[in-house]
């Protein structure tokens, strides 16, 4: 073969899975004469490939930092679904929505699709890629001596170290941006250490969690590989001694991660060090647990903070504090992370001294926080060295910038715009129209993370490789080729990679690479580095921010969970995803306690005008108990005016209303004052809370930690008559009518009966299955016209109950997954005139999609609403709500049909793979093993709180779960007979609130 | 460049061939002949009743991969060249087609084949189960007598009630969520 690369023997001439092309383009249910399809064979056959048979790639997640492990399933060249890595010690298997969402990126329509050069008009014209390079190469030279700078986001990688050596060889410097880069957090580590690194965290044997505004399940760090460590440290199971461990979140808001709290801690913005302090002072005073050799320094550190002493500005009793100290160091393992919101201040950097304090106090440093595995985060750039560098750019110290992987014109919109504008020439490397890229001269598009080699180093002990898994999409270029060109080196950036990675193997160097490759990856345990308390901490004021008086309200912009620092909002799967929390989708929002709304006369849904010194964004109001009266919240992510069709000018951009000078540690100020203005205006918000679908209390159910303790097997706490007296004799006689029909043909014999166990202990309502859902089973986005009129298509939904105290505040909320219950009696399949909704012999709840006539009365006779309607055909060309405009359609599952107008639709419990899995199986002379079928929401379930399988299999996982004394049905009473079991959340103690 | 030069089993060693007095012996066709011949013309005029009649090549050597996927495999360009590369034909209009061949592999550009057998988007046929339940010959049940056909068309209704009747008969499963997800 004359191609030996393994991505060329990947080559993909054309479709040659015509029929999987063919069900993806068309599904039309059209009898008769279909059009003429062509079958384009391959040249070569590629080695590793089968046609309708699914091959899995390891790469990298590089949605954020994190670097989660993926694996990408191909079908005939087309990346069709993102999984997370088992082997990867990151995410161990699971994935979150913004990775699933990665495909969006990589088949994005938007993308820029070949070298554009602006011209002499202003205009982006197309540039071939030779001229293209030439002109860089010239502009290189022009520069030398006059300032090159290439800014990046966070790059501890093989590219990086290019970048680094290309910009030294020109006389330029990288520089790396990130808009959450948690300066705070590391300037916290150095007052308390001396080290500015960002140590790893172990919250899988954390016995107590109290996070001081650190948001580990959405935005903190690296989000998968904390929400499975909590979870299992979290959940409520039976079978370990100490059953669970408490959460405690201290914030002004309850964000994804505060509202799984076990309790929730409202302290005044800005004293949560003060908090933390006071929980130290407790400890070290009262000796509660076994102090580090230097606690003599910390009692007279601590003097000042006895609980007495600042209960007051903090806003909580004294006796709390002592009881969460107590709670806190008694546990023997508790783990205090701080970040996020409680950080977002001017004195975020002493906030998390006083948390790290807090952490050496009781021992959890160097065992549950630990320095040495450092996080590549960590050495990012702080959000002062951005603005050095836009004082540079400003005062036209810099003639050539490189923007690579990161869009500050929208984090630090103006300041950044107004510096970029004094740059003489600007060249980005960004695949997608961002508003940086918007401003540049030159755009040589990279390609995508899953079209390329790379690798990454997330933390230390872990370096991930990536590969190209597809054939590139468009006529983009590899940035690390396109450097290696203009440095006038040999070779692409592959080779140098693999360069890079012989230095340090070169002994068999070709198999370890292949291994390598083949586990996504280099995984070690780096060791850990004992640290000990600066000698300068003594020297540190903790003293809270003086309480601001005038008319100007405290606003707090936080990043949103879903599309983060604004990068997810060009994929329409983030946009429709709701918000954990808020459950709004497709624009922005502000928080606004209700006591606060009613003095100002605000609805949801009005819009007020948020004025900072800095700039002025109004946001439509979102009514709700889950923040503190005196402060607003605004999510970032929304009010582009760029990067695509799906984010531009959508609502507001709320780093509008923030300054863009660095604080005294380097970091941003997330928190400003603001005046608050109602305009009059007023928008219905996309919402899935309380909408027709929601059922409302009675479908959660909770049980506090001891009487979940008590619980033996076979206890039924949760009793429901599922049969009234009166009802019997015809529940009976209907029974035996079933029982008949059952020993029919299809439905004689052994059969499985597929079922689903959800532990609600386990669920954050992160969002990842919704994602999930969407990728494995074509569901179209219907985008925020139609989503606000309720015809979005989530076949899994997350619905989100508040759990409150007697004052109705919420200490935390239940979310409960919602998804067709594939009920035993279903109340949908004796309505259909049809037959299109039929009970399979396996248990399901069938649809058939081509035998659906649109009657809707199986959505109407359904209790748990999870059946949803076709009203446009989505997949049409051009059509007015078009889902999957080319090339995203490229991305459709060719195993499942496309659904047109007019159907009904719903989930089947990944009904292709049981069949997938049923024909390997017979192809194997095997049966079906448990564990050999894997949903694609269980699959990627962070929290792993989904287990699939059969419930006729005693010996099946979901039928131990669905035996548990915690696991009940959904609306049992309806008779229903439903195979998904809900496991009851268990709340580690009923609290009273505070604050 | 390497090409893979291992002739079809039955070429090489004679497995599974029949007497060569009873094998199908395929017919020179004429112009006029071609052009009454059912289902359409394919951009090159491959006679399967020569490879799989005549030659006796197993279908699965070109179509690898049905009995492992769902989808049956349309042989590679590398495949055609691998025997095409030495046998260059006997009469003048198959020496034209295999030039055909040799062309399109020179060229890096294969033919693009008109699809003769299609099932909509929303029906799911797993090729390999149908040939592990009904072994590696049962091609024809569905395709016809491929082996006889000059050039290749549609036998069968390829219909829901053409599938059922078979299952029926077999006495397997009816279930309508087996075809269609």
């Amino acid at each position: 073969m004359s191609d030996s690369l393994p991505v060329d023997r990947r080559r993909f001439l054309k479709v040659l899975g015509v029929a999987g092309a063919g069900a993806a383009a068309a599904s039309a249910c059209g009898i008769g004469p279909e059009p003429t399809e062509r079958l384009i064979p391959y040249l070569i056959q590629p080695e590793d490939q089968i046609p309708g048979t699914a091959t899995y790639y390891a790469t990298t997640c590089r949605e954020c930092a994190a670097g989660c492990g993926v694996r990408v399933r191909v079908r005939e060249g087309r990346a069709v679904k993102l999984e997370g890595n088992p082997d990867s010690p990151i995410n161990r298997g699971r994935l979150c929505a913004r990775g699933q969402a990665a495909l969006q990126g990589l088949y994005n329509p938007d993308r820029v699709a070949h070298p554009m050069v602006r011209n002499a008009r202003g205009v982006f014209e197309d540039i071939d890629w030779d001229g293209a390079i030439q002109r860089v190469a010239a502009k290189v030279r022009e520069a030398q001596g006059k300032g090159i700078v290439f800014l990046s986001g966070t790059e501890q990688s093989s590219f990086g170290d290019l970048v680094d050596e290309w910009m030294k060889q020109v006389g330029g410097r990288r520089m790396s941006y990130e808009p959450f880069a948690f300066e705070a957090l590391r300037a916290g580590n150095r007052m308390a250490f001396g080290t500015a690194s960002v140590p790893a965290y172990d919250f899988g044997n954390a016995k107590y969690i109290l996070s001081f505004g650190a948001d580990f399940l959405d935005t903190w760090l690296s989000p998968v590989e904390f929400q499975n460590g909590f979870s299992r440290a979290h959940a409520f199971d039976a079978g370990r001694p100490a059953s669970m461990s408490k959460f405690v979140y201290v914030g002004p808001r309850l964000s994804l991660t505060g509202m799984n709290a076990d309790e929730w801690i409202a302290a005044r913005p800005g004293t949560e060090g003060l908090l933390a302090l006071a929980l130290a002072q407790v400890i070290v005073a009262r000796h509660l647990a076994r102090l580090p050799a230097d606690a003599s320094r910390l009692s007279s550190l601590l003097a000042g903070y006895a609980p007495r002493a600042v209960a007051a500005t903090i806003g909580i009793d004294e006796d709390v504090i002592v009881r969460l100290a107590r709670e806190f160091a008694i546990s023997g393992g508790g783990l205090a992370v701080a970040g996020g919101m409680a950080t977002q201040g001017p004195n975020g950097a002493e906030i998390a001294a006083a948390v790290n304090i807090l952490n050496y106090a009781a021992g959890a440093v160097g065992t549950l926080v630990k320095f040495g595995a450092d996080l590549a985060i960590g050495s990012t750039h702080t959000f002062g060295d951005l603005t050095a560098l836009m004082a540079d750019m400003a005062a036209g110290k810099v003639a050539l910038l490189f923007v690579h992987g990161t869009n500050p014109a929208y984090s630090v919109p103006g300041a950044f715009q107004q510096a970029l504008g004094k740059v003489g020439y600007k060249v980005s490397f960004s695949s997608y129209m961002d508003e940086t890229t918007a401003a540049c001269d030159l755009i040589l598009p990279d390609h995508h993370s899953l079209e390329q080699w790379g690798d990454s180093r997330p933390r230390a002990g872990v370096t991930a490789l990536q590969q190209p898994v597809v054939q590139p999409v468009f006529d983009t270029r590899p940035t690390g080729d396109v450097i290696l060109k203009l440095s006038g080196k040999t070779g692409t950036f592959e080779d140098y990679l693999q360069g890079k990675w012989r230095a340090k193997h070169a002994t068999n160097f070709d198999q370890y690479w292949m291994d390598s490759l083949a586990k996504g990856g280099i995984y070690t345990e780096a060791p850990t580095r004992a640290v000990r308390l600066a000698p300068s901490l003594s020297r540190i004021s903790f003293a809270a921010p003086a309480a601001s008086g005038g008319q100007d309200q405290d606003v707090i912009v936080f990043p949103h969970p879903i599309l983060h620092d604004g990068r997810g909002a060009n994929k329409p799967w983030l946009q429709e995803l709701p918000d954990p929390v808020s459950k709004i989708a497709w624009h922005s929002w502000v928080e606004v306690h209700p006591d606060t709304a009613a003095k100002w006369g605000l609805a949801t849904g009005d819009f007020i005008l948020l004025k900072s010194s800095f700039g002025a964004q109004k946001f439509p109001a979102w009514i709700t108990r889950s923040v503190r009266p005196d402060v607003l919240a605004v999510p970032t992510g929304q009010g582009h005016t760029a990067y695509g069709r799906y984010a531009k000018d959508r609502s507001a951009n709320a780093f509008e209303l923030l300054g863009a000078q660095a604080n005294d540690y380097g970091g941003r100020n997330f928190g400003v004052r603001a005046s608050a203005t109602k305009t009059g205006e007023h928008r219905k918000i996309v919402t899935t809370e309380g909408g027709p679908r929601e059922l409302g209390l009675g479908t959660t159910e909770v049980l506090p930690l001891a009487r979940a303790k008590a619980l033996h097997p076979g206890d039924h706490p949760f009793h429901f008559e599922e049969t009234p007296e009166y009802a019997k004799e015809a529940v009976e006689w209907w029974g035996e009518r079933q029982h008949e029909k059952a020993s029919i043909g299809n439905y004689r014999g052994e059969h499985p009966r597929w079922g689903l166990a959800i532990d609600l202990s386990k669920c954050t309502g992160c969002g990842a299955c919704v994602t999930a859902c969407y990728a494995e089973n074509n569901i179209a986005t219907v985008g925020e016209e139609l989503m606000q009129r309720g015809r979005e298509l989530s076949w899994m939904r997350l619905e989100r109950y508040w759990r409150t105290d007697e004052h109705g505040n919420p200490q935390g909320a239940v979310n409960e997954p919602m998804l067709c219950q594939q009920c035993g009696n279903a109340p949908c399949e004796p309505v259909c005139p049809v037959y299109a909704a039929y009970h399979t012999p396996d248990g399901l709840n069938g649809q058939v999609y081509n035998r659906c006539v649109g009657t809707r009365y199986c959505s109407n006779n359904c209790p748990y609403k999870v059946r949803y309607f076709n009203w446009y055909n989505y997949a049409e060309r051009g059509g007015q709500y078009e889902a999957f405009p080319e090339p995203l359609s490229m991305l459709l599952n060719p195993d499942v049909t496309v659904r047109e107008k007019g159907v009904m639709e719903k989930c089947t419990f990944c009904v292709q793979r049981i069949r997938g899995a049923q024909n390997q199986a017979r192809l194997e002379n095997r049966n079906v093993r448990d564990g050999d079928i894997v949903t694609a929401c269980a699959q990627t379930c962070p929290s792993e709180a989904i287990v699939f399988g059969d419930l006729n299999d005693r010996n099946s996982r979901v039928s131990e779960l669905a035996g548990n004394p915690r696991g009940y049905h959904v609306l049992a009473g309806l008779n229903t007979k439903p195979a998904i079991t809900y496991l009851a959340r268990v709340v580690a103690q009923e609290t009273p609130s505070h604050g | 460049m390497v090409f893979i030069l291992a002739l079809p089993p039955v070429v090489a060693n004679g497995q599974q061939a029949q007497p060569a007095s009873s094998r199908y012996k395929a017919p020179v066709l004429s112009a006029s002949d071609t052009s009454r011949l059912k289902g359409p013309r394919q951009p090159i005029f491959f006679r399967h009743d020569i490879h799989a009649g005549q030659d006796q090549i197993p279908c699965m050597y070109c179509h690898y991969s049905a009995s492992v996927s769902s989808e049956p495999g349309i042989p590679s360009l590398q495949t055609c060249i691998g025997c095409h590369q030495l046998i260059g034909g006997g009469p003048p209009s198959h020496q034209a087609e295999i030039k055909k061949v040799r062309d399109a592999w020179r060229e890096r550009k294969p033919p693009e084949w008109i699809r003769i057998h299609a099932l909509p988007g929303f029906v799911r046929f797993p090729h390999m189960r149908h040939i592990k339940a009904l072994g590696t010959q049962a091609c024809a049940t569905c395709h016809g007598d491929v082996q006889q056909m000059a050039q290749v068309s549609q036998v069968s209704t390829l219909r829901m009630g053409w599938c059922v009747r078979c299952h029926i008969k077999n006495n397997v499963t009816r279930d309508c969520s087996v075809c269609h997800y």
